[in-house]
């Protein structure tokens, strides 16, 4: 079971050493689903917010990535409103070398620079691109409802 | 109860508080409000990606000694002025962003134009940009008495080899992205000098870029042209024109089988005729013009290796490294082991196998 391993590894460098804006950790006994909170960054309209991901590892991770969706609900061009997150190093750009903490920042950077051009939900894209203040307006609306 | 540190992370800030294990969060609140002035009731504490509640003590949430825990701030509203900053920037810099594309487009593209009389392409062959870019051709290309008794499909596996080689493919775009490179190559060919503006535009399509340097479309043309060899047809002449006799193409097959890259080059061998013999519309694709252009061979065949582990296997290396794994003995072991494959060698240093 190496993907045991690995993973009580992350484990114990994310409590003892964890990213600024995001944290992480198993929901009860299962150290196969993890549960992991990230704080909007500031300089974007979800600051203040605090969103919750559920994260599921496969047997054989690393060499699979991770699942990871939203289970706050979240208004953003490439996360839909089942939480599912359209991020590429979650699908054909992971790599080994990569772990929760850095991919839980990944996700921080998605929050301030949106990927518009690659959307989940083509909407928000569409606003995002065009009425950016709209958006933005929209974003930290929905922030203060489910995050707050 | 033993007392425990916890970091207290928010933001820019850090804070330590010495609290009892057994000690409920409403109770280390109360301790974070002493160091950080930020009332408990506007505190709230996130560990392993949970919200901790009040009633529930340190101990429940197994925070061990040294972790961190994360505060957010809540009542305050410095996150939506912030947002509202944002916001204001974001077209500024977008109307940047548009002005700047506008002035380089008014940059003519072509600063070669008018200038081709004096170019040498191999002058900059020693260029810094061209370092490690370039191979050399070495004897190897030709064989033991130099080329002459090469067979086709020999040259053309080595053709093929070169052109998956995803530097050749970037080397050769550079090349016809150069405009003084395809001035050049006009200058060099009467037929294509006589073509005048045409030519030029045809070698810097995109079109016959990607011809040249998309390795299947390469490997088409060679089929075909193999095909034609075994008829007995000089492949150089790909497409007879109809009238043309056929008993001259048997004995030219014979005795001028192209020889690519050959240093001598033969005379006959005017690399875009067949090219152009069909017209203009679906240019069709010249290995040895290829070869001709380039003097390039492919890279030699793999020698036994006989360097150093470190340098062996440096990235893969590098990659254990990334992932946690800093024992070079046993790195190296478990890599030999695996024949190179990180993912073998992973599962043996995980399995404790070495």
């Amino acid at each position: 079971m190496s993907s045991l391993k690995r993973i009580t590894k992350e484990l114990n460098d994310l409590g003892r050493d964890p990213p600024t804006s995001c944290s992480a950790g198993p929901v009860g006994d299962d150290v196969y689903h993890w549960q992991a909170s990230i704080m909007g960054p500031p300089d974007s309209p979800y600051a203040g917010g605090v969103f919750f991901l559920s994260i599921h590892f496969p047997t054989d991770y690393p060499f699979k990535p991770p699942k990871i969706s939203f289970t706050t609900k979240i208004y953003h061009p490439n996360i839909n409103a089942n939480g599912n997150i359209c991020l590429d190093i979650l699908k054909d750009q992971w790599s080994p070398a990569l772990t929760i903490s850095k991919v839980l920042l990944s996700i921080c950077s998605l929050l301030t620079d949106a990927n518009p051009d690659d959307p989940l939900v083509p909407e928000i894209a569409h606003l995002y691109k065009t009425d950016r203040s709209k958006y933005e307006a929209t974003a930290r609306e929905w922030t203060k409802k489910y995050a707050i | 109860m033993p007392r425990i540190t916890i970091h207290i992370k928010s933001g820019q800030n850090n804070w330590s508080v010495e609290v009892d294990n057994g000690a409920t969060i409403a109770e280390l609140k109360e301790a974070i409000s002493g160091v950080s002035d930020i009332a408990a009731g506007n505190q709230r504490l996130i560990y392993s990606g949970k919200i901790l509640k009040d009633a529930e003590t340190v101990d429940s949430y197994k925070i061990q000694d040294g972790h961190s825990v994360h505060m957010v701030k809540s009542g305050g509203n410095a996150g939506g002025n912030a947002g509202g900053n944002a916001g204001a920037k974001a077209p500024a810099a977008e109307t940047a962003a548009t002005a700047a594309a506008g002035s380089a487009e008014a940059v003519p593209s072509n600063l070669a134009a008018g200038q081709t009389s004096g170019y040498n392409p191999l002058a900059d062959l020693t260029g810094a940009r061209y370092a490690g870019l370039h191979n050399l051709p070495s004897a190897d290309m030709f064989g033991p008495d130099g080329g002459l008794n090469r067979s086709q499909s020999a040259q053309n596996q080595e053709m093929m080899e070169m052109m998956e080689n995803p530097m050749f493919q970037s080397q050769m775009q550079e090349m016809l992205g150069n405009p003084q490179m395809v001035d050049f190559l006009i200058q060099q060919n009467p037929q294509l000098r006589a073509m005048g503006p045409q030519a030029r535009q045809m070698l810097s399509s995109p079109m016959f870029r990607q011809m040249m340097s998309d390795p299947r479309t390469i490997r088409e043309s060679m089929q075909m042209m193999n095909s034609m060899n075994d008829a007995g047809l000089d492949p150089s002449t790909a497409f007879p024109a109809p009238g043309s006799a056929a008993p001259s193409a048997g004995t030219s097959a014979g005795a001028a089988t192209p020889t690519a890259g050959a240093p001598a080059g033969a005379p006959a061998a005017n690399p875009f005729a067949s090219l152009f013999g069909g017209g203009l519309q679906q240019p069709q694709f010249n290995p040895e013009l290829l070869a001709s252009m380039l003097g390039t061979n492919p890279p030699a065949p793999a020698a036994a290796d006989t360097r150093p582990p470190e340098e062996r296997y440096e990235s893969q290396l590098r990659q254990l490294n990334d992932m946690g794994f800093f024992d070079f003995d046993r790195n190296v072991a478990a890599l030999r082991r695996a024949g190179g494959s990180v993912q073998g060698a992973l599962d043996a240093l995980l399995n404790g196998n070495v």
